[in-house]
């Protein structure tokens, strides 16, 4: 085994920028679909509120990989995408679906009253969410988001069968031609959880800091909490 | 100041208010009472459009207000309202709390809303936690903030619903006393409440609601000494 870890990791290394390329590209961009959607959920107006409804439902309905495919295959007859955009979509549209429910049931937990309170002040309603309910549910979602994210970095392996030399995708080629399957895969699976552990180990970091702030400053938002500075100042 | 005509407003297929007149005047503090369920904080929330009622009227400062046509937001302004669980932004100081909405509402300067927030806090006896976040303080401390806060907005009138219900008793006494200023300012509030002693001492009228109507409307010392219905007879042999 140390001799095919030996033998791979220069081509694994590469793949796992890849991996990681990906990974981020989807996941900024389903947050931000997922932000939207949310909102489409909460709307009261109807036509929006299908829209996210059919949206999340097909999505959390249907297989990764056919997404992928789709999005790869179905779309190619209409527009050129690259392996990666074509990749990097699908993943960021589906991990979105899932975003869009995180982000509606955070915003649905804060307390009306702070709607309440923001509006009879005179805020409008965008305003409000925007100063007062969108901060403190943003605090809450780093636990819940950051489970996401550690779901998007696995699903990324899926790319591979649009062609794409991510982390899977070169464990898959490099099977086939050193023939030792078992060994690739298992050396594949370990990069995958040092990846993962990282992840969990910087989410982990992320949500002690608010902890630790929690004490003396509740409920910092995502604004404060990438001012790098020591939580005693 | 405030003219309300025979309000109505459902929840469903249970009638909430039917049917209320109610007129506040510049100056003056009215305070509503009755039982729980009887009405009084949507009644309340009517005034400020946090809840939209069904049929009749509302006018402020002799405007009808049309909640299709009128700016909500710019009548919010002029109607502050503090809550019974304070509502204080928690990710917010104190002083932050204060000046929100006159920074991003009123577009004062960050400068002249820190002054004014100040000279309230000091009126509220709390200069001195500016800098704190809401869950430092005490339910008193946090209603008398609440209060600075809706006052930052320089509303024309104050709605209190049920401030003292949610404090400790030895913490009610701060937040009334804050309440007694203002109505010695001249500042017209409505107040929902079941401190009796604060409605005899400090009530220009005494509104009694039940079952979502106004039944008597009278000063204090008659309303406390000569009530005329059973149903407040009753309320207040329970109350006293
Ligand atoms: N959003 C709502 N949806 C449905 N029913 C409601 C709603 N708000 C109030 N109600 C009902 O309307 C009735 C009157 O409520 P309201 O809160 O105005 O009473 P209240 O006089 O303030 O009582 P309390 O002293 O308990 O605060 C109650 O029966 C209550 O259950
Ligand atoms: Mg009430």
């Amino acid at each position: 085994m140390i001799d095919i870890f030996l033998s791979t990791y220069k081509f694994f290394l590469g793949a796992t920028w890849l991996t990681l390329k990906l990974t981020l590209t989807s996941l900024f961009l389903g947050s931000c679909i997922g932000i939207i959607f949310a909102f489409f959920r909460l709307s009261k107006k109807k036509a929006l509120n299908y829209l996210a409804t059919i949206y999340i439902n097909v999505i959390r309905g249907t297989p990764l990989i056919v997404q992928i495919a789709i999005l790869y295959f179905g779309i190619a007859n209409i527009v050129t995408l690259s392996p990666f955009w074509a990749g990097s979509l699908a993943l960021a549209i589906h991990s979105g679906a899932y975003i869009a429910e995180i982000f509606r049931g955070l915003i649905q937990s804060i307390d009306k009253g702070q709607m309440e309170a923001a509006r009879s002040l005179g805020m409008p309603y965008h305003l409000a969410m925007r100063r007062i309910v969108l901060p403190q549910a943003f605090k809450l979602a780093i636990p819940p988001l950051g489970n996401q994210f550690i779901i998007g970095l696995k699903d990324s392996s899926l790319v591979a069968y649009v062609g794409m030399q991510d982390l899977w995708g070169a464990a898959l080629s490099e099977a086939s031609s050193n023939f030792q399957q078992m060994n690739t895969y298992i050396i594949v699976g370990l990069y995958y959880l040092a990846l993962v552990l990282i992840l969990s180990y910087l989410v982990g970091k992320l949500e002690a800091r608010l902890e630790v702030d929690s004490k003396n400053r509740p409920n910092r938002t995502f604004k404060n909490l990438f001012q790098f500075k020591t939580a005693s100042s | 100041m405030i003219c309300i005509k025979q309000l109505h407003k459902s929840f469903g297929s249970l009638e909430v208010l039917k049917g209320i007149d109610l007129t506040i005047n510049k100056n003056q503090v009215v305070v509503l009472l009755g039982s729980s369920g009887s009405g009084k904080s949507t009644l309340l929330r009517c005034i400020n459009f946090l809840e939209f009622y069904d049929q009749g009227e509302v006018w402020i400062n002799n405007k009808k207000i049309d909640f299709h046509q009128t700016d909500l937001n710019k009548v919010r302004e002029e109607v502050g309202m503090v809550f019974q669980h304070f509502n204080l932004f928690p990710h917010k100081t104190v002083l932050e709390n204060i000046i929100e909405a006159p920074i991003y509402v009123k577009k004062m300067k960050k400068q002249e809303a820190e002054h004014t927030a100040l000279e309230l806090l000091a009126k509220v006896g709390l200069k001195d936690k500016a800098g704190e976040y809401p869950h430092m303080l005490s339910g008193g401390q946090k209603q008398r903030v609440a209060i600075a806060r809706a006052l930052a907005m320089e509303p024309k009138v104050m709605l209190f619903d049920e401030p003292t219900s949610a404090l400790d008793p030895e913490l009610v006494g701060e937040v009334l006393q804050v309440m007694k200023q203002l109505a010695s300012e001249g500042i017209t509030m409505v107040v929902v409440t079941h401190e009796m002693g604060f409605a005899k001492e400090v009530a220009d009228q005494v509104v009694f609601m039940d079952e979502g109507k106004i039944l008597e409307q009278a000063p204090p010392h008659v309303f406390f000494n000569q009530p005329e219905s059973e149903r407040s007879k009753k309320f207040l042999r329970r109350v006293l």
